[in-house]
């Protein structure tokens, strides 16, 4: 444990007033999930991590982890976060609070969904539309490598880690293999002691 | 039956297709088990009609598969359609999901899940890296489009700037320098 996480206040989401501001933060960040949502991995770990003080960093490696091996949406992971944030009161809690997050941040663009639906034909030549396509790309690919690169940071600490990072890389880029291998493969190794922390 | 369905389907046909898309693909491959199902089996969209529902999932905000779902709901049911459709897709996984979660929660110190997790990591980071490299061919013939990403990435990685006022300071400005212009005469 460093310094930084002693002095970090856990948020008490029993009093309401802070349990109010944790949802208003996911529920505002909803509307900034460019790029399918993986934009906002960063912003999680702030809340998680250095914010609310949930999570340490090495936990929020294994929740991405563990979000992206489990089928489904990996974005599904704030439904973990959530989770981390009242686990300790029981499981019960950890599944209300974890449903309750997974709930505020697919409300906003979900809603934004369905009128994007509904009014597409009337959007779909709009120069708003045009320019909030191009425009919004290259922000959302710098975003990306940011995010690739935290995820990166908080994972791996030796060279074998890096090492077996930077194949997987190559490898899904230029294979059509499932993650799932990888994972699998990766876990082994982890077991055998062959990569660590 | 070769054409589109004609009758389009009720709510709990939304959710029970949606759930079989979500099972289908456990082990990867949503999208593509969207559009077998959604499609091919059950037929209640044309391919062209799926293509641009995966077009406007993808440009709003929200996760690409959730959207999808929730396009095909409002297409066909309006708002109380979307959530059936969402429901479907997410119940399921989600609800593995909150028990692997509480898996590991309680089991996360042991030394045995410990060490397993220590590898699985280092091949998510890989995964996570290449989110990146996927999309950046694509402007690699746009200085104009690698200095955006290449500013986004600084702020966020090097200046520690949030998601929130990067998107706003930045997005504006990229959105005026992409701005359709009238072909010059």
């Amino acid at each position: 444990m460093s310094a930084a996480s002693t002095a970090c206040q856990a948020v008490q989401l029993g009093d309401w007033r802070q349990l109010l501001a944790v949802i208003w933060d996911f529920l505002s960040l909803s509307l900034f999930s460019l790029g399918g949502g993986n934009t906002l991995l960063n912003e999680y770990h702030h809340m998680a991590v250095d914010q609310y003080c949930w999570l340490t960093s090495r936990q929020f490696a294994d929740i991405y982890a563990i979000a992206e091996a489990a089928p489904g949406p990996s974005s599904m992971i704030v439904g973990l976060l959530g989770m981390g944030a009242a686990v300790k009161e029981g499981p019960l809690w950890g599944v209300l609070s974890g449903l309750t997050a997974e709930i505020a941040i697919l409300l906003p663009s979900t809603l934004l969904m369905v009128a994007a639906a509904l009014s597409w034909n009337r959007m779909r030549h709009s120069p708003w539309r045009i320019a909030f396509e191009r425009g919004l790309g290259p922000i959302t690919l710098g975003i990306l490598f940011a995010v690739g690169l935290k995820i990166l940071r908080i994972s791996d600490h030796d060279t074998p880690a890096y090492a077996v990072s930077l194949v997987v890389c190559v490898l899904m880029l230029r294979t059509k293999i499932s993650p799932l291998w990888f994972m699998a493969v990766a876990g082994l190794m982890g077991a055998l002691g062959l990569v660590n922390r | 039956m070769a054409e589109v369905a004609t009758t389009p389907p009720t709510h709990r046909q939304l959710f029970v297709g949606m759930q079989q898309v979500a099972l289908s693909s456990f082990g990867g491959g949503l999208s593509a088990w969207s559009e077998r199902i959604v499609v091919e089996e059950r037929q209640w969209m044309s391919k062209e009609e799926f293509i641009t529902g995966l077009t406007v999932a993808r440009l709003f905000p929200g996760p690409n598969q959730i959207n999808m779902a929730v396009y095909i709901g409002s297409h066909f049911r309006g708002l109380t359609g979307a959530i059936a459709a969402l429901l479907g897709i997410l119940l399921l996984p989600f609800s593995l999901l909150m028990l692997l979660g509480l898996g590991y929660y309680y089991l996360h110190e042991t030394l045995a899940v410990d060490r397993v997790l220590s590898g699985v990591i280092t091949a998510s980071a890989g995964m996570a890296l290449s989110m990146g490299f996927k999309i950046a061919g694509a402007y690699s013939r746009d200085p104009v489009a690698l200095l955006l990403a290449g500013t986004s990435f600084l702020a966020m990685s090097v200046f520690h700037v949030r998601l929130v006022p990067l998107v706003l300071v930045a997005g504006p400005l990229a959105m005026a320098w992409y701005w359709p212009r009238q072909p010059k005469p």
